[in-house]
């Protein structure tokens, strides 16, 4: 599973990828470039569920109550994960249906901008530079520092750097309560043995698994390794680094708490926030998105976020979304339009009061009250924790490299082989991935 | 010719252009994002160093051969079981039962085997634990993922295979049973020299059929298993989609459903050729 599989998306048909325009719009079109009555119909092609598409869509609307003579056609393309996103994107693209702007994380910001089918933002910014100004003075400065080594493969902008997601335990309260265990509060760290001695003492109370054990690359493999100071990749994602002690000593204290049933066997049918609001699972790993679940389950008073458990220091796998206009656009000053409302203080808290799948990128949005409100305890974390996270590491060949070092992982967690075997088998299916 | 042309159409937009179309991208290198670059034969001299390659191929055949051993074997059995004078409410409720799972969708079953088969959760390690047996982690152990997947596509579709063959059953001629019986013939000798000889074309056609279909196996896969643990339960048309829209090298994706396309006329054939020997006209 993936980052996004922990949303709760609708997973169901697999191969069926749901696409939905907006009610109001009607059918797609074909050149994604049109006017009608004066107005620019402006195609954009996002990331969400069912559940998502609502919530955005009341963005949409506040864009367009803002901007009258643009018409937003926005495509929700429900999938499992940015892998499958991507795929769907560029069957589209193939397809002669290019959207005008598109959401792409962290995991494929390089990859589709070294395809040449983006428009450089720079002159868009040169010409709005006090919008930027204020906006970039808004946000964590690492954050624009990773989006510029990482996401452009020329020198050239392709991307703003957008809402983010960083990793952090979400815990329920009443199941450590009952424990007898204090959580850590907002700066206090906890290590990773005191974090399985307080399993231990969740399961041995109340019977509760105490950590839903995710594959997923993002959400349950880097958390572990980054906080052993390991990463999948070298800091300019060339080499794999996936045999390194610092994460077979990661894959084996998770599979320890697999096989003292701390955890369910990864791989099956447990679903974690039904789990988490029925009192059965202490803790799950998330960043912003599981709000919106919890917020459905009603699990919001009993949910405290805290930082991951560390073993050598802090750290956590952080993507942030960007925004980027493709250069077939012809409506490319209405895209700036768009994505200048997306990074704006009022767009942007009209998103992150709605929820959102990810966290805002301006401080003072991410500090606000209209923010933290209905949101857990702790949510703040997930702000802390840009300073000390590592930009998620996605080599061109994403869905590939995904792939094997979920699998390798699962079949750690599994017990089908051990750490050092799972971890040296997956360093040598991606050394031939990154070589070409 | 104005009578066929609606059917000549589809046929020529949905079948003929794009197996037309897959051979000629096979030539090429395509990413889906940037130009068609022609590679030559390269596609094709890459399937013949494909380690995964020989792995899926493997795999698909191991599928295959037990999905035809088990249709048809079994299915003779029920088809079998259920032709005989009983109950007519018995005898409905056994073959709507049993044909009951193929109307479900691929998607729909493969989920909810999921849940049946979960390592921690499901039934059938409850149950296997309770008589004192430590279930395998099914899906997720690689000696019985594949095993596993036979089970369920066994469940799914043998419906299908059964309403053949007992339709295959009722044609057999009453007279020929009846004279066998005059002759002394017993029910083990009449099923020998009369139902299998008579059942024949049927067993053939069920044969060709239930060996094309597993061979193009991909939705039980990708569902309940991506292909894993390893590359255990990879499918060869897994393989291929997993080439063409996750690697993006559509080319290579392309000589891959081409060798898909070739292996099931090849054996098709064979088992054509084969059948003059034991198929009864």
């Amino acid at each position: 599973m993936s980052r996004k599989t922990a949303q709760g998306l609708a997973s169901t048909t697999v191969m069926a990828v749901a696409i939905a325009s907006l009610a109001a719009c009607g059918g797609a079109t074909d050149d994604g470039a049109t006017t009608d009555g004066g107005k620019t119909t402006l195609t954009f092609a996002y990331m969400g569920s069912a559940e998502q598409q609502e919530m955005y869509n009341k963005l949409f609307a506040e864009f367009e109550s803002e901007n009258p003579d643009i018409d937003l056609e926005a495509q929700a393309v429900a999938v499992n994960n940015w892998a499958e996103f991507f795929n769907k994107i560029s069957t589209q693209i193939a397809g002669g249906q290019v959207p005008d702007i598109i959401q792409v994380a962290t995991e494929g910001q390089r990859m589709f901008a070294s395809k040449g089918l983006l428009a450089p933002l720079d002159d868009y910014i040169a010409a709005d530079q006090d919008v930027i100004d204020e906006y970039y003075a808004d946000i964590d400065p690492n954050l624009i520092e990773w989006n510029a080594q990482y996401s452009s493969p020329d020198g050239k902008t392709y991307y703003l750097p957008g809402d983010f997601n960083t990793m952090a335990m979400w815990c329920n309260t009443e199941l450590f309560d009952q424990a007898g265990v204090t959580l850590p509060a907002r700066g206090e760290d906890w290590s990773w043995d005191e974090f399985e001695a307080a399993a231990q003492a969740v399961k041995e109370t109340t019977g509760a698994y105490a950590y839903a054990a995710d594959t997923g690359y993002f959400i349950g493999v880097m958390p572990w390794v980054l906080t052993n100071g390991g990463s999948s990749f070298s800091e300019d994602w060339s080499t794999p680094t996936f045999d390194t002690p610092e994460v077979v000593e990661a894959a084996t204290f998770v599979r320890s708490l697999v096989e003292q049933e701390l955890a369910p066997v990864p791989g099956g049918t447990f679903d974690q926030y039904t789990a988490f609001a029925q009192d059965k699972l202490a803790c799950f790993g998330g960043g912003r998105w599981p709000v919106i679940n919890i917020r459905n389950l009603d699990a919001i008073e009993k949910t405290q976020i805290v930082s991951w458990p560390v073993n050598s220091g802090n750290g956590s796998p952080v993507g942030w979304n960007g925004y980027p206009i493709m250069k077939e656009s012809e409506n490319k000053d209405a895209a700036w339009t768009f994505i200048k409302f997306l990074i704006s203080e009022g767009g942007s808290s009209f998103y992150a009061e709605l929820g959102g799948q990810a966290g805002p990128a301006r401080r003072s949005v991410a500090e606000s009250e209209s923010y933290l409100a209905n949101s857990p305890v702790g949510t703040e974390i997930l702000y802390d924790a840009l300073t000390y996270a590592t930009p998620i590491p996605s080599p061109d060949r994403g869905a590939e490299v995904q792939a094997v070092i979920e699998d390798a992982w699962q079949q750690i967690l599994v017990g089908n082989t051990s750490p050092e075997e799972g971890a040296a088998a997956a360093q040598a299916a991606l050394v031939p991935l990154l070589a070409e | 010719m104005a009578f066929i042309s609606p059917a000549m159409v589809l046929f020529i937009m949905f079948v003929g252009g794009p197996l037309l179309v897959a051979i000629g991208l096979a030539f090429f290198k395509w990413d889906l994002l940037t130009p068609a670059e022609f590679a030559g034969t390269n596609n094709f001299e890459r399937l013949f160093t494909d380690a995964t390659l020989r792995r899926v191929l493997l795999n698909t055949f191991v599928f295959a051969f037990a999905s035809v051993v088990t249709h048809v074997g079994i299915g003779m059995l029920l088809a079998l079981a259920v032709n005989r004078q009983m109950n007519k409410f018995v005898q409905y409720w056994v073959r709507t039962a049993f044909f009951f799972p193929f109307l479900v969708s691929w998607a729909a079953v493969a989920l909810l085997w999921k849940y049946v088969l979960d390592p921690s959760f499901g039934i059938f390690s409850h149950y296997l634990g309770r008589l004192g047996i430590e279930a395998p982690s099914w899906l997720l152990d690689p000696d019985w993922a594949m095993a596993s997947i036979i089970g369920v596509d066994w469940w799914h579709t043998i419906g299908y295979t059964f309403v053949i063959l007992l339709a295959g059953l009722q044609t057999v001629p009453r007279s020929l049973h009846e004279a066998a019986m005059v002759d002394g013939a017993g029910p083990v000798r009449r099923f020998w020299s009369v139902t299998l000889p008579c059942m024949s074309p049927t067993l053939f056609f069920a044969m060709v059929i239930t060996f094309i279909g597993a061979f193009q196996i991909f939705d039980p896969m990708f569902i309940m298993t991506k292909g894993g643990p390893g590359d255990t339960t990879r499918s060869i048309v897994m393989y291929t989609y997993q080439q063409a829209f996750q690697a993006f090298d559509v080319g290579y994706g392309a000589a891959v459903a081409i060798v898909v396309f070739l292996v099931i006329m090849l054996v098709t054939l064979l088992q054509f050729r084969l059948s003059r020997k034991w198929v009864h006209e």
